[in-house]
């Protein structure tokens, strides 16, 4: 301002050059910067007075919105209005609920309706098919497992239901009708997937026409023999899979997350599509997932397992009762005949009744006891029953014991029957052969008797001889004399003597008398051999002298080697002291 | 490989589809023609060494009786529009539908063909027409279905003009 007082014209008076001068200062100043001023004055207005402000952005918030978008990175538009979309939703739910639901209601009802349709279908489905399966051979088959594993029916009926296969997978753009990708399980025969996703989608098209149902909505089942045809619609994509079999339900929940998996992470390539499909060569990955996930098998591995398993137990076992019967049977059979074999038993019926082995048969009454032959193979007598008849068994073995029972033969005589005959050997008194020839004959099983060789010569030999070795000559201790006593006694056998070496009979000529000479077991062995051979040859000697020929005797001194009687007391050892006879008669030279 | 999807578009009995049997085996019956509207065919062409798979949408109709699925034609990289050389309405046919297929999926790359060239006697596509076509400059050819004459060439073109 100074330097405008000093410029100021000296001429001009002061206070009306000063005020005049000001006037034109003003107006000049106002001519030249009032349109500006008057700007700045309205711009001020407009930055401090919010309503002008609010009327500003109202007339570019759209244009501002969609160039946004154009420009990309509609995430972070999307991020920023989200919050206040989400909390004026809320607001506007808790102010009136109907607002909001007004303008759902058209998009709610035939979600709310898919929904309900889906899970009414599905039910449908399972019913179905559990009731086709209860009235067939796969039913009963599965009702067995079920009884077999404590699982319900229908838990089982829908573990076998599960058998099934995706055969292809298309992920189709719906704009187009292309497929962005395709995946498809080995060996499995299929057309051109360009020509099957075009002809999809336009099956999908027409049915959107034909029957003018909703954009969202379409064919999502096609059903073609055991073929199947699952469709999922989303925004952009059609996810596909061509089913072989049944399909469980799970398996629409798994197509509705790889479709919205994939419309997630390929949404911009969706959106931009344009039939390349190198963007999405990472899809096809997860195709080939859905596709092998879905493989199963047909039976749980060890299904049979069990009923193998008893069957096997159950045939071991029938098989081994069936085999330890007929084991049984063929020892108890084998027993009935080895009892057949037996002498005096005779089986005429074998079999098995109500578990116990029945035996029939005929008995001799001294036939061997059927039921410790029974102990003895092994076998419980507990388990049979014998039936026995009485008879005369004509086996030799019986008949020889019935004879000895019956004619009872005195020691030194045997018997024995051979084919019926009863023959006798021994030294038998003529009393006992008089019994045995007047009752032999009535014994059953003997046919006849053979007593030839015991005529009465030969009986009077025998009783002669068996008297003559009765004799026994004592000596006094330690001695070889003879007493006198003992002389006479000797003399008085010695007719018998002569008898015997009379009779007229065959062996008499080799016949030979042995004298043997014993003694008691007191002193030297050696001495007894001595004084019992002296003994044998005095009486040998005295058997000369009363005229007994000296060829047909033998002295023999046996010393304690055969005593006469045990040496138990005194008198006994008195009759060791001895000399006695043995008549010998060569075997070639018996009757 | 790039695939895309191109149509068949023409009045009834231009030779649709005609030219596309010409072009590629089918698998598919023409009946489905009938019953669905649409028959899907493929082929794989090279334009200047890069593959493509053309899926080829032979829409049926239009004549007064059969409507084009229109939404068959959504998504259509390109069309073939086919009129018939021997008939002038099928040409005024023609210029109704580029009309309505601009206006249902915005302008995308045709070609135009005057089918049946074989039949030069009848022939009825004058200097007028071709002006008209000139003026509107539209990509064309003469086709014949019958010996094969531009069908190649006309795919092909399409072909270059939807990858170029």
């Amino acid at each position: 301002m100074a330097d405008t007082s000093k410029s100021r014209p000296v001429n001009e008076p002061e206070d009306d050059a000063s005020s005049s001068g000001s006037d034109s200062y003003e107006e000049l100043r106002h001519l030249i910067l009032a349109p500006e001023q008057e700007a700045l004055e309205r711009l001020h207005e407009r930055i401090n007075n919010p309503d002008l402000r609010t009327e500003d952005v109202s007339g570019v918030v759209a244009e501002a919105i969609e160039r946004r978008r154009e420009l990309g990175g509609s995430d972070a538009l999307s991020d920023a209005l989200a919050p206040t979309i989400e909390t004026a939703l809320r607001e506007s739910v808790r102010k009136d609920p109907s607002t909001l639901a007004d303008a759902l209601f058209p998009v709610m009802g035939p979600a709310i309706r898919r929904s309900i349709l889906e899970t009414l279908r599905s039910f449908l489905d399972s019913f179905n098919q559990i009731l086709d399966q209860s009235l067939s051979w796969q039913g009963l088959k599965w009702r067995m497992e079920a009884l077999r594993t404590g699982r319900s029916f229908t838990e089982v009926a829908l573990l076998h239901s599960l058998v099934f296969r995706v055969e292809q997978v298309f992920l189709i753009h719906k704009k187009t009708g292309l497929p962005i990708a395709h995946a498809v399980a080995t060996a499995v025969a299929m057309q051109d997937p360009s020509l099957v996703s075009g002809m999809l989608s336009a099956i999908q098209d027409f049915v959107r026409d034909s029957f003018h149902t909703g954009q969202g909505q379409g064919v999502n089942r096609m059903n073609v023999g055991d073929l199947d045809v699952w469709v999922e619609n989303g925004p952009y994509a059609i996810l596909a899979v061509v089913i072989r079999g049944i399909a469980p339900r799970s398996l629409r929940q798994r197509m509705d997350e790889t479709l919205e998996k994939i419309h997630a992470d390929y949404a911009e390539q969706l959106a931009s599509y344009e039939g390349d499909s190198a963007p999405f060569t990472n899809v096809h990955q997860e195709l080939t997932e859905c596709l092998e996930a879905k493989f199963k098998e047909e039976t749980r591995p060890g299904g049979y397992g069990y009923a193998l398993a008893a069957g096997a137990i159950l045939l071991v076992l029938v098989g081994g009762w069936l085999g330890w019967r007929s084991w049984q049977y063929y020892r108890w059979s084998q027993l009935a005949e080895t009892l057949g074999n037996q002498p005096g038993l005779a089986i005429t019926s074998f079999g098995r009744e109500h578990g116990h082995f029945e035996i029939r048969g005929l008995r001799d009454p001294l036939a061997a006891d059927p039921n410790k032959i029974v102990a003895d193979s092994g076998l419980d007598p507990a388990k049979a029953e014998f039936h026995w008849g009485a008879y005369y068994a004509l086996d030799d073995t019986l008949i020889e014991q019935r004879a000895i029972a019956a004619l009872a033969p005195p020691p030194g005589v045997r018997l024995a029957v051979k084919d019926g005959v009863l023959h006798v050997d021994g030294n038998p008194s003529a009393k006992w052969l008089a019994d045995v020839r007047s009752r032999g004959l009535l014994i059953p099983g003997i046919r006849s008797l053979d007593l030839g060789q015991f005529t009465p010569e030969q009986i009077a030999f025998n009783e002669a001889r068996a008297r003559i070795q009765a004799v026994v000559i004592r000596f006094p201790v330690a001695s070889s004399e003879l007493s006198s006593a003992e002389r006479v006694n000797l003399r008085n056998i010695m007719p018998v003597f002569k008898e015997m070496m009379s009779f007229p009979v065959p062996a008499h000529a080799t016949m030979s008398i042995e004298v043997v000479g014993h003694s008691d077991n007191t002193g030297a062995e050696s001495l007894n051999e001595n004084l019992s051979q002296r003994r044998a040859d005095r009486i040998t000697l005295q058997l000369v002298q009363f005229g007994i020929p000296v060829v047909a005797l033998h002295a023999k001194g046996v010393a304690t080697a055969e005593p006469v009687r045990p040496e138990v007391n005194e008198e006994n050892r008195q009759y060791n002291r001895s000399t006695t006879f043995r008549i010998l008669v060569p075997a070639a030279s018996q009757p | 490989m790039i695939q895309k999807k191109i149509c068949m578009l023409g009045s009834f009995a231009v030779g649709k589809t005609s030219l596309v049997r010409r072009f590629v085996e089918s698998i598919f019956s023409d009946k489905y023609l009938t019953t669905v509207g649409v028959k899907i065919d493929k082929k794989v062409v090279r334009v200047n060494a890069v593959e493509a798979n053309l899926v080829l949408w032979d829409l049926y109709g239009d004549d007064d009786f059969q409507k084009i699925r229109w939404t068959h034609f959504r998504g259509a990289a390109g069309y073939l529009l086919v009129a018939d050389g021997t008939r002038r309405a099928t040409f005024e046919k023609a210029i109704l539908l580029e009309e309505r297929a601009r206006a249902e999926i915005g302008p995308v790359p045709f070609v135009f063909v005057s089918n049946k060239c074989d039949l030069t006697a009848e022939w009825e596509f004058d200097s007028t027409i071709e002006a008209q076509i000139a003026a509107k400059g539209w990509a064309t050819l003469r086709t014949s279905a019958k010996t094969g004459e531009g069908v190649d060439e006309a795919f092909a073109k399409l072909a270059g003009k939807m990858l170029g």
